[in-house]
């Protein structure tokens, strides 16, 4: 009973993002009856009413402190480093997320848009704080439903519907993996509660491994790893540009946190991670190539940007397993992904501007021009496009940076160690070849040369806040 | 704490930002630009002169660990620490960043702020659009270049050396007017991107060399180098981390200094961008490479360099020699020849280095100074030509510009004979001292190298030829019409002329200007002969050898 009750004050700011939520929703049942409602004064009350509500988690969090609970291994909550930084990290892009949707959601549906984003930030932090098997698949299943929602309203076209389906199906499919081996494990620990089951490996128990593997395939399917990428492509293709950022950063949240939490930090016994690391290896490197490889051959924007997210996918993986062989703390991880947020968000919410300013963001060729078009938007472009190239000056260097020191920096005389750093290096420059693409089309001449003026502050926000932080964090990066 | 430092990275930056921020005043902030890189200008040279009055550190720790890099004015701050959320071997990483120079360090900046001077200087008359964008663009490269050189870490040394690429691909992209800059960018990034990205992993380790001895991994050159020196000298076999980190690293400096198979992206890059930026690239940004060699690989891997690569290296050296001045002779487009002569002449710097004695790496130092003023004098007088008559191609309708430019000539004349090693000109002390160097080591390499000399002079002379002389020296447009040039303005023939002392003074006084680095270079030989005699038996037996059959 204590425990519970620590639990609920811990969980305090997600119960509240899960209250907000719902009540958002329910105003959907106000917003009908008055039909003569203006649509823009519905636009901006929602908008202020999520967030209100994400200000209010954000509150709580601020004001909960650290809650000490005894015997932290047994709870169905953990509540460590791991979980706040899974907070931190979901607040950070829910906040650019709800500030990039003011314009873009979708008209007559902001109710059923908002609660959902809401209850997918309330979701994150729950797999992040989840001890237990159980509370991990409950937060991961209230990540997907909302997002099968949000597919299937932001786009009312033949895109959004394949979209929406595919990632329906092949999300129900991935859950459905998971729970396979999440019976495995229970079956031969007699426990969900992960603490018992990461102790409980020992030499020899090859079906228990098996149980581990699909869990984690379960999950290589939210983070996109290969070979369980295939729906990103369409998916951001044929949804909104905030639903493309969301998916590109939220699921990934979700399911690196919820790695951590099944195979542990260095808490995994030699035997399991025997197997694990070289299934994770394997996948890091196939995700990184198949990414990184197919984001060249696209001309469709939203087509590489998923494909990019794949081959993030990998660096992070590598981060990963850096992480349970203990050659580097949880942070290198959530370093890293704070600077994805800030640089892909900021990338999405300047394309959702030029968008909203009557521009096309659909192909490369698109953006054409665009600096003499639209400056500020391209010079948010410019440092989120520097960033994910991984130079100097900018967040996304010191996230290379340091998933190449947890990589090789303890391992130097391990050759597969030393050969997954120079992989990744060759990626990052297969990467910077299509990201220059896109950079080089900026400030290419182009014969349409009618400025942008509509201004859109939200979106301008949005991508100022990720500009900043992705330039800040490069000179303090133990902010990041 | 020496406040020149921070300056010279910090003022053209901050001019820099000035200018971008300057809104719709930024026409008018051409001059303000000049005087950035004229303050920076005057810095590197207070700077150099505090490196030249500096008591030597060497004499002072003569008995403890012997530091290879020994910074004689240095900058530490505290709020330059590093603590990233890695840990290796149990530890978190804490890294404190330093700046600071030595001679070889002071050298460089030196070179940095001359050139980068002037070239900030004939931008405002050479480059129509955009000037002030150009400019401010121009001095970001010159700050970070200045925040390589005065690097006394592996971290802000990788940090600047990567951050150089971003000015300097938007130069190329968006003022250069040969065939394709946009493909040239691009090439340009993505070659020098992938020497660098896997440099990394080779930094990495070189950073994790102290905890073999139980000490905390650190970034410094002044430790990294003594741990070296003492693993040198007592022996220590390498190990496989070791070759791993000496290919990476000279994968990335080989392809910054365009060694031969991976020399591609120059000729193409200096064919596309405008001549003014290239001036910078050919004599400050390909010195990234070397001074990479000669600040990291040289003195922090001694031995995994003198086992794996010392003579492939310099073999590539020698061979890029001739290469670099057959494929000079045989072009037509100024451009390119000027390309690949400075191909051919960072071969000489190659072999230098690659020799790891004294004379080659003192010889090496001073003829990267030599190379950077006379390649970059050579692209301004291209930039003036171009100007003037569009591009420049070496046949007969570009004949006879001596009698139409007659100072513009002597000039020409003059850098082309510095470039091809007249004694009494400063080429002829750096080349001489590098073949020497490397004489010791490998008589063939040096056999190949001295028929680049010959060639040198060949395509040199090829240029004077086809460009100033024949003809009847009135020259004509595509209408008959003689075409009316002006000679070289004031403003034009100053750089050039103050340049050119430079090359006269270190060619008649060359021991004034190497007792700026003689100690640095003298203490990185101290390291480095007896490693390569350890691995080349027959290293000064050769030279020997051939005189007494």
């Amino acid at each position: 009973m204590q425990i519970t009750k620590a639990a609920a004050t811990h969980l305090t700011p997600e119960i509240i993002l899960l209250i907000g939520g719902t009540l958002v929703m329910c105003a959907s049942v106000l917003t009908r009856k008055s039909q003569r409602e203006d649509i823009y004064a519905q636009r901006n009350n929602f908008a202020v009413a999520s967030l209100m509500c994400l200000l209010a988690a954000m509150a709580a969090r601020y004001y909960r402190g650290v809650p000490e609970i005894g015997n932290a291994d047994l709870g169905l909550f953990r509540f460590d480093a791991s979980a706040l930084a899974a907070e931190r990290l979901t607040f950070l892009g829910g906040l650019i997320l709800i500030l990039m949707s003011w314009s873009t959601a979708p008209k007559g549906r902001f109710a059923e848009y908002y609660g959902c984003l809401l209850i997918i930030l309330a979701a994150i932090p729950i797999v992040g704080a989840s001890n237990d098997l159980v509370s991990m698949f409950l937060g991961l299943e209230l990540v997907s439903f909302p997002t099968y929602i949000l597919l299937g309203i932001v786009r009312n076209d033949n895109a959004g519907a394949e979209a929406s389906l595919k990632y329906f199906l092949l999300s129900a499919f991935a859950s459905c993996f998971f729970l396979l081996g999440v019976s495995y494990l229970f079956g031969f620990c007699g426990s969900t509660n992960l603490a018992v089951i990461q102790g409980s490996f020992g030499e020899g128990k090859r079906l228990m491994a098996l149980g581990l593997l699909l869990a984690i395939c379960g999950l290589a399917f939210r983070i996109t790893a290969v070979p369980f990428h295939f729906y990103a492509p369409d998916v951001f293709e044929g949804t909104s540009v905030t639903m493309a950022g969301v998916m590109s950063y939220l699921p990934k949240v979700a399911g690196f946190v919820a790695l951590i939490r099944l195979l542990g930090t260095g808490t995994l016994s030699p035997g399991a991670s025997g197997v694990v690391i070289p299934v994770l290896l394997g996948c890091a490197a196939l995700t990184m190539c198949v990414g990184n490889i197919l984001a060249v051959a696209q001309n469709n924007l939203r087509r590489m940007m998923a494909y990019s997210s794949v081959a993030h996918t990998g660096y992070l993986l590598l981060a990963l397993v850096a992480l349970i062989r203990q050659d580097a703390s949880p942070g290198v991880m959530y370093s890293y992904l704070a600077a994805y947020a800030a640089m892909t968000l900021g990338l999405f919410a300047c394309l959702g501007e030029i968008e909203a300013a009557g521009g096309k963001s659909h192909l490369i060729g698109d953006l054409a021009g665009m600096f003499q078009r639209r400056p500020a938007a391209s010079i948010g472009l410019t440092v989120a496009l520097i960033s994910l190239i991984g130079l100097p000056f900018t967040a996304g260097f010191w996230a290379k940076f340091m998933v190449f020191v947890g990589t090789v920096a303890d391992r130097q005389t391990d050759s597969i160690s030393m050969l997954m750093g120079a992989l990744m290096a060759i990626n990052a420059v297969i990467a910077a070849s299509y990201y220059w693409r896109i950079l080089s089309t900026l400030y290419a001449k182009s014969e349409s040369n009618v400025p942008l003026r509509v201004f859109r502050p939200s979106l301008f926000f949005a991508y100022t806040i990720c500009t900043v932080l992705t330039i800040l964090w490069f000179f303090v990066p133990s902010a990041m | 704490m020496n406040i020149l430092i921070p300056l010279l990275i910090l003022v053209p930056l901050a001019f820099a930002l000035v200018i971008f921020f300057s809104g719709p005043r930024a026409k008018a902030m051409v001059p303000f630009g000049i005087l950035a890189a004229a303050l920076t200008l005057l810095l590197s040279i207070g700077l150099c002169f505090q490196v030249y009055q500096a008591p030597s550190t060497l004499s002072q720790n003569a008995g403890a660990a012997q530091a290879t890099i020994a910074p004689k004015v240095s900058f530490i701050s505290e709020t330059l620490r590093f603590v990233l959320p890695v840990s290796v071997a149990g530890q978190p990483i804490d890294w404190q960043l330093s700046f600071g120079a030595d001679g070889i360090s002071a050298l460089m900046v030196l070179l940095t702020g001359i050139v980068g001077f002037f070239t900030v200087w004939l931008a405002s008359s050479q480059i129509r659009v955009r000037t002030e964008a150009y400019i401010a663009l121009l001095l970001v490269a010159i700050s970070m270049l200045m925040g390589v050189f005065l690097s006394m870490d592996l971290l802000s040394f990788y940090i600047f050396f990567e951050a150089v690429l971003i000015p300097l691909i938007l130069l190329i992209h968006g003022w250069g007017d040969g065939k394709n800059p946009q493909a040239a960018s691009k090439r340009f990034l993505l070659f020098t991107l992938a020497g660098s990205i896997p440099m990394v992993v080779g930094l990495i380790s070189l950073a994790m060399a102290p905890l073999a001895n139980g000490q905390p991994s650190t970034v410094a050159f002044s430790e990294l180098s003594a741990i070296a020196a003492q693993a040198a000298s007592s022996g220590v076999p390498i190990g496989s981390k070791d070759s791993w980190a000496v290919w990476l690293l000279l994968l990335g400096f080989g392809i910054k200094l365009a060694i031969l198979p991976l020399h591609t992206w120059l000729p193409m890059t200096y064919a596309a961008a405008h001549p003014n930026t290239t001036s910078l690239i050919a004599s400050v940004v390909a010195k990234l490479g070397l001074y990479g060699l000669l600040r990291i690989v040289i003195p922090l891997t001694p031995v995994a360099l003198s086992i794996e690569a010392q003579l492939v290296v310099g073999t590539l050296g020698a061979i890029v020699i001739v290469y670099g001045a057959l494929v000079a002779l045989s072009k037509d487009d100024m451009r390119e020849v000027l390309a690949f002569s400075s191909l051919s002449h960072v071969g000489f710097i190659t072999l230098g280095l690659m020799s790891m004695t004294r004379e080659g790496l003192g010889g090496a130092a001073l003829q990267m100074f030599n190379h950077g003023l006379i390649t970059a004098a050579m692209f301004w007088i291209l930039s003036m030509l171009e100007q003037r008559h569009g591009p420049i191609r070496l046949r007969s309708e570009d004949q006879g510009m001596a009698a139409q430019y007659p100072k513009l000539a002597v000039l020409l004349v003059f850098f082309t004979l510095a470039g091809a090693g007249l004694p009494g000109l400063n080429g002829f002390v750096g080349e001489f001292l590098t073949l020497s160097g490397m004489m010791r080591v490998c008589t063939t390499l040096v056999a190949i190298a001295v028929l680049g000399t010959v060639l040198g002079a060949w395509y040199g002379l090829r240029i004077v030829q086809r460009l100033l002389f024949g003809g009847n020296g009135t020259r004509t447009d595509t209408h008959n019409r003689p075409l009316a040039g002006v000679d070289l303005t004031p403003r034009e023939w100053v750089p050039l002329v103050a340049v050119g002392f430079l090359c006269l003074y270190i060619g008649l006084f060359p021991m004034r200007t190497m007792k700026l680095f003689q100690a640095d270079t003298d203490r990185l030989a101290a390291l480095a002969e007896p490693v390569s005699k350890q691995i080349h038996r027959d290293m000064d037996t050769l030279v020997v050898e051939s005189t007494n059959p």
